[in-house]
């Protein structure tokens, strides 16, 4: 049979929101899609009420209704919009004509909900309850709310067994002959100021009451007496961490910090309690709240650097494990830079703990240990990072090398001199720079002996020069000796491979600013190689202008 | 199947309206119609209701119970209206006004011709009869009488309105007595049901609130517990709908209210149900119970915005406004908002109801007097002003005389008369008891005077009278 022409627009305003269910959950508010959504429910709205005033569905478990015509049927339970609004006892629903794009999209919104999230409290009706639909009427089947479908006739059944006899009411009544006539009732009526101070108490209460019960749950501790009472309390503590992370307010989470500090501090306050309390800055260490902490940190929440300085300045070293986890799944580098701060900090309590990450299969994971490392700048490191230089990734064997520059133990000598010989030149060159971090005698004796190796002649100009550059740091006479000597140094073959070798030591000598140097420079100004002359002129700028 | 419909202001005009129409009526019977003072005033009010009026082609203003209704639809109102709201509804009953009909554009000179009726009337013996009188000629006005008892409530009181209500109220109960059971066992408590159960119960404030708040009258001694928690709930989400504040808030705050005493299933039921004194160690045991509290609720529910405001409330609420009460606290305090509206309700609730250490309850009018003496101390003093606005001097279940010798239970308090409830007759002026039948005390003899007024109040548990037995 053909359906009347309001029933199929009907049939299409459900389609509409079917799709919409899934629309709206696929795409962000942003969306042009999300958009283009609400304008096509909305059109299939407006081409019903062409129609009519109203569009009611009538809900069945699997089916809709619209008066006695089914326009939806479902017997699955994935997707059945009939069974979604059934199931939280919805069993009609009217939009009426002046049905807003504002009301349709916030209807949409409570259709996409996630209700089998656990931590929703919210149904449907509640949603649509709580929205106040001015176009939007719905019919509820409350029958589920009845825990005890007999409790009422019961009650009053037991009510009125207990009724009382005639004979007392007819005392009271002849009673009330003799009692004392009421005085008249001084009613103090409300003033402007009181609805004044009434309101302003309703819009401070919309404040988060987090705080509030931080400061019962201490009141807990304080009146404590057993072991229980006292777990319980640390555990609220750390609830209420949790929830704060999670809700990205780590101001309430330091407040519970500082407070728990305090205590500490506080003589009245029995030893088991604070014994217990310690378990709070364990808490924040755990694998799940330091991975709850990376979602805040991952999810753009711009963090005050001081305040997750204090922050971090409460974990213990149970933290570091759980910390370099994260560190290799952060997406943000504001995110890894906290972490990486955080560990600089933590790491100098338990190097080992620390170092245990440079077994990380993770490269870059490995590479930030080395780093952060290098920053505490304990020497207990160098004989972890001494092994990172064989790493099988070329990254972390240059942050290796750096890391032992920085640290710069007895120990590292060896291994950065045969870093020389590694065949790769930017492993050459960290250890370079390595040994001039050092800035040593013995650094410098291994520098100058590489230097004066026969296998240095063979070096490409470019690696020659970082040599002369870092070697320029010294600015010693063995140095300037060294350079001058360089300089000075003719060749009638292999002219050109000598004069590179003045020209990196004219460019050291400028580095230096040996004044000194001057007429030497001055007299090679005008020379043929022009890799010389270029190098000289720089140098002597350098010196004499300061450039 | 029960239904619900939810019922929304249309016309966000309408509250402005009717706090305009106020003003001026205040302010016609210190000035002439013709000051400069009342023509603005007027001036302002027909440029709010004159669009409406051409857009609805006639509004139809109208007092039922204790609300305004604007064609039909109820209006809310900011708190700072309340006075406004108060004021006008007590004029309108002084008069036995209970619409006016606005039809055409109002013109300045209409309105100023109602108010010198309206003013006029006051002083009438008749005064419903003298303002249409007077205003028969204004065609863009007309007034309608304010509607008595309905007949269904003179007699049984079986509406199907009631029949909601009641049913409202039990189901809230006996969920409460399942939650708890589930608590002490350890079982998981389904929230979005509770919720639902609050939403209804405030759909029926918001819609019935005296009727519900008759049935906090209902006080079962087996089932103390669950009884108390309902009503508490019940008297704090009616007290809070006063204040204007949101459905959302409502909901929250019947919630709460519903565990504010969950830290007593901690307590032994032989030290709970004692019929002597507690001893020195029970009575520190029943002090704990605001700690157990808080205990219960975090456990049950973990860490949110709602079992955080659950667990804030059961640990304040005997604490009392000035911090006499318990749990004493290390750290300087301030009480919540929601525990000093739900401490009130809990006090007057508990009062009122029969316990195993107080067998015989306060008649309510008693308890009221003694939370009077309380206010400022004890109590917050405003919010009591509120709560005193809402229950009546009289509150439900008062066993009263009248001065024409009837006696009865006061059925149904009137915010514009706090001495002029509603009150259920169950003995008539001669002495005989009768089939009950309700009078309102707001109701006039022709001669202007009222019909009856309450000249005593009885203690029914002296005559072991229980209101329920008639209310229910």
């Amino acid at each position: 049979m053909e359906l009347l022409d309001d029933i199929k627009a009907a049939k299409e305003v459900v389609q509409s929101l079917l799709k919409a269910k899934k629309t709206f959950r696929m795409y962000p508010d942003t969306n042009p899609m999300y958009a283009k959504t609400i304008e096509d429910t909305n059109a299939k709205f407006r081409n019903f009420f062409d129609y009519r005033d109203e569009l009611t569905f009538k809900i069945k478990q699997n089916e809709l209704f619209c008066d006695s015509e089914q326009i939806y049927h479902n017997p699955q339970k994935e997707d059945n919009i009939a069974l979604f609004f059934f199931k939280d006892g919805l069993r009609e629903i009217t939009f009426k004509k002046g049905f807003s794009v504002k009301e349709l999209e916030d209807f949409l919104k409570i259709l996409t909900v996630d209700y089998d999230r656990e931590v929703l409290d919210d149904d449907v009706v509640t949603l649509l309850w709580e929205r106040d639909f001015q176009n939007i009427k719905y019919v509820v089947d409350e029958a589920f709310l009845t825990e005890d479908e007999d409790y009422e006739n019961e009650a009053v059944r037991e009510v009125k067994d207990k009724a009382s006899e005639g004979d007392e009411l007819a005392k009271a009544y002849e009673d009330s002959f003799n009692e004392e006539s009421v005085k008249d009732a001084v009613i103090v009526p409300l003033t402007d100021k009181d609805l004044h101070t009434i309101v302003k108490e309703i819009e401070k209460d919309a404040q988060d009451k987090t705080s509030k019960l931080i400061t019962i749950i201490f009141e807990m501790l304080y009146q404590a007496e057993n072991k229980s009472e006292y777990e319980d309390v640390v555990h609220f503590l750390n609830s209420i961490i949790e929830f704060s992370i999670t809700h990205g307010d780590l101001e309430t989470a330091l407040h519970i910090l500082r407070k728990t500090k305090e205590v500490f501090g506080v003589s009245s306050v029995a030893d088991e309690a604070k014994k217990n309390l310690n378990m709070v800055f364990s808490f924040l260490g755990f694998d799940a709240t330091i991975k709850l902490l990376g979602e805040l940190l991952d999810s753009g929440i711009e963090i005050n650097e001081k305040m997750w300085d204090e922050y971090v300045s409460f974990f213990d070293k149970n933290a570091i494990q759980p910390f370099i986890t994260i560190l290799g799944e952060l997406k943000s580098i504001p995110a890894r830079k906290n972490v990486i701060s955080a560990l600089i900090a933590l790491g100098k309590k338990d190097i080992q703990s620390l170092a245990k990450g440079l077994q990380d299969s993770r490269w870059y994971v490995v590479r930030n240990i080395i780093y952060i490392l290098g920053k505490i700048g304990d020497k207990a490191a160098v004989d972890y990072l001494l092994k990172t230089v064989n790493h099988s990734d070329m990254r972390v064997r240059k942050e290796g090398i750096k890391a032992l520059g920085e640290l710069g133990a007895p120990s590292v000598f060896p291994v950065l001199r045969e870093c020389f010989n590694d065949p790769d030149v930017q492993i050459r060159t960290a250890a370079l720079r390595a040994l001039g971090n050092i800035h040593s005698t013995t650094a410098k004796s291994i520098i100058l002996k590489r230097m004066t190796d026969a296998v240095f002649a063979k070096t490409e100009f470019s690696e020659k020069k970082e040599f002369y550059e870092v070697l320029s740091k010294w600015k010693d006479d063995d140095v300037v000796d060294f350079l001058v000597k360089t300089f000075k140094k003719k060749a009638f073959f292999k002219r050109a491979a000598n004069d590179e070798n003045r020209a990196c030591a004219a460019y050291g000598l400028g580095l230096i600013g040996n004044k000194d140097a001057l007429p030497l420079l001055h007299k090679a100004k005008d020379s043929k190689s022009k890799l010389l002359r270029e190098q000289v002129y720089s140098a002597i700028k350098r010196i004499e202008y300061g450039r | 199947m029960a239904g619900r419909e939810n019922r929304k202001e249309e016309f966000s005009e309408a509250k402005d309206i009717v706090n305009q129409l106020a003003v001026i009526i205040r302010t016609s019977a210190i000035h002439d119609t013709g000051n400069v003072a009342i023509t603005t005033a007027i001036g302002k009010f027909t440029a709010i209701i004159n669009p409406l009026i051409l857009a609805e082609k006639e509004i139809l203003l109208e007092l039922g119970g204790e609300f305004f209704f604007f064609n039909e639809t109820r209006i809310r109102y900011p708190l700072e209206y309340l006075t406004s709201f108060d004021f006008l509804a007590r004029e309108f009953k002084k008069r036995g006004l209970g619409s006016i009909v606005f039809r055409a554009t109002l013109k300045s000179e209409d309105v100023q011709g109602f108010l010198r009726a309206f003013i006029a009337s006051a002083s009438s013996l008749e005064p419903f009869e003298a303002l249409a009188e007077a205003i028969a000629d204004i065609g863009s006005l007309g007034i309608g009488r304010l509607r008595k008892i309905r007949d269904e409530e003179k007699t049984e009181g079986t509406s199907d309105v009631r029949k909601m209500v009641k049913k409202s109220y039990f189901n809230a109960v006996s969920y409460t007595r399942g939650v708890i059971s589930k608590i002490k066992s350890g079982e998981k408590v389904n929230i979005k049901k509770a919720k639902r159960v609050v939403e209804s119960m405030v759909d029926m404030i918001l819609e019935e609130e005296q009727l519900l708040l008759g049935m906090t009258a209902i006080k079962d001694y087996d089932e103390y517990t669950y009884h108390h928690s309902v009503n508490v709930s019940i008297l704090s989400v009616a007290l809070a709908q006063r204040l204007g504040m949101s459905k959302r808030s409502l909901t929250e705050l019947g919630l709460v209210a519903l565990f504010h005493d969950i830290g007593k299933i901690e307590i032994p039921s032989e030290v709970l149900n004692k019929p002597t004194s507690f001893t020195d160690d029970e009575w520190r045991m029943v002090q704990k119970h605001p700690f157990w509290g808080v205990r219960a609720i975090l456990k049950m529910r973990g860490i949110d915005a709602t079992a955080a405001r659950a667990a804030i409330v059961a640990f304040e609420h005997h604490m009392y406004h000035d911090l006499s009460g318990y749990p004493k606290t290390r750290e300087s305090y301030e009480l919540d908002f929601f525990s000093k509206i739900i401490s009130l309700a809990d006090q007057y609730d508990g009062m009122t109801s029969a316990r195993v250490y107080s067998r015989i309850p306060m008649p309510p009018d008693r308890a009221l007097s003694i939370m009077m003496e309380r206010s400022g101390t004890q109590l917050d003093p405003i919010l009591f002003k509120f709560f005193i606005n809402m229950i009546g001097v009289f509150p439900v279940g008062t066993l009263v005389m009248l001065d024409t010798k009837e006696m009865g239970l006061v059925y149904q308090s009137d915010s514009a008369f706090l001495d002029r409830p509603k009150v259920m007759v169950i003995i008539n002026g001669k002495g005989e008891r009768v089939d009950k039948y309700i009078v309102d005390l707001t109701e006039k003899k022709s001669d202007g005077k009222f019909l009856r007024t309450i000249v005593k109040t009885m203690d029914p548990n002296k005559y072991r009278i229980s209101p329920a037995e008639y209310l229910l």
